[in-house]
């Protein structure tokens, strides 16, 4: 990684933290009874996590966000940060609340509220504690097979 | 009422999960076992699991990279990264669970401690002291 590719390490962390309020309102609607609004604003959700995912998490809106009004008022970073780890997490972030949006669809609007509560604790658990989601998904993956590449152990 | 419990509840549940990972990381646990087919330092060797999407795994390379290039000898005290994509043996074998995981290694390759998550240079250090101490 260079330093020209590299982000400031809180605005991903600024990030979650929106994702994680709308989620607690997703939740709260949900719980509420007010489901098509819970569902319309948790598909939004899963629209941005699509773009952070497959745009890049530099290209999120929420980034811009970041830049445009918390940059400016924070002291600068002390060390920038390969992008690729909070883009994986908004990549786990995407299928969480995808699963979520589908079985809706397909009649199980529970659902919502569930994933709603997995995503916003991965969300809080990242913007509050800095928690990688990457550190641990991402190698529960390779164990499963999922990911990784084909070769024979050593041992 | 009930909304205002679940949401309660949730953010109850995360700071709790938080605190807990929290306390877990960079701690130093007790490991056994051998690893005798990576090039070893000549007194101890700090071999770092890590993968691509993990930001502490940066970090923690530099704390050992830094330890291992504080050292007056040649290759006393060697850190080596590993991709657990390249290794699933090591991953299986010392069952990994996160990014980074440190494995401590004496001059025998025998495997003495271990620390999930970012290393704090001190932690580190004290370990390294006892482990040099003992062989």
């Amino acid at each position: 990684m260079s330093a020209a590719t590299g982000i400031d390490p809180r605005s991903p962390r600024f990030g979650a933290g929106i994702t994680g309020v709308l989620l607690l309102v997703v939740i709260g609607l949900a719980v509420g009874g007010a489901a098509l609004p819970a569902l319309i604003l948790f598909s939004a959700i899963t629209v941005l996590f699509a773009w952070g995912a497959f745009a890049g998490v530099q290209r999120h809106p929420y980034g811009r966000l970041y830049r445009r009004f918390v940059r400016p008022r924070v002291q600068p970073p002390s060390e920038l940060e390969d992008p690729i780890p909070p883009t994986f997490a908004q990549g786990v972030g995407f299928a969480i609340t995808l699963i979520g949006v589908a079985l809706t669809l397909l009649g199980l609007p529970i659902a919502v509220p569930i994933a709603a509560g997995f995503a916003f604790i991965a969300a809080f658990l990242n913007s509050v504690f800095g928690y990688c989601l990457g550190c641990q998904i991402y190698l529960l993956l390779a164990r499963l097979g999922v990911v990784g590449r084909n070769r024979t152990a050593a041992a | 009422m009930l909304i205002a419990a679940v949401l309660v509840g949730l953010v109850a549940v995360a700071t709790t999960l938080g605190l807990v990972w929290r306390a877990s990381q960079g701690r130093v646990r007790t490991a056994s076992g051998r690893i005798d087919d990576v090039e070893l330092g000549g007194r101890a060797t700090l071999l770092q699991l890590s993968s691509e999407y993990c930001a502490p795994c940066r970090s923690t390379a530099r704390v050992l990279g830094q330890i291992s290039g504080d050292q007056l000898g040649d290759n006393d005290i060697r850190h080596i990264e590993i991709d657990i994509v390249d290794r699933p043996d090591l991953v299986s074998r010392f069952n990994v669970l996160q990014t980074p995981t440190t494995l401590i290694l004496d001059a025998n390759g025998t495997v003495r401690a271990r620390i999930g998550g970012a290393v704090r240079r001190d932690h580190v250090i004290a370990e390294l002291d006892r482990v040099l101490a003992v062989a």
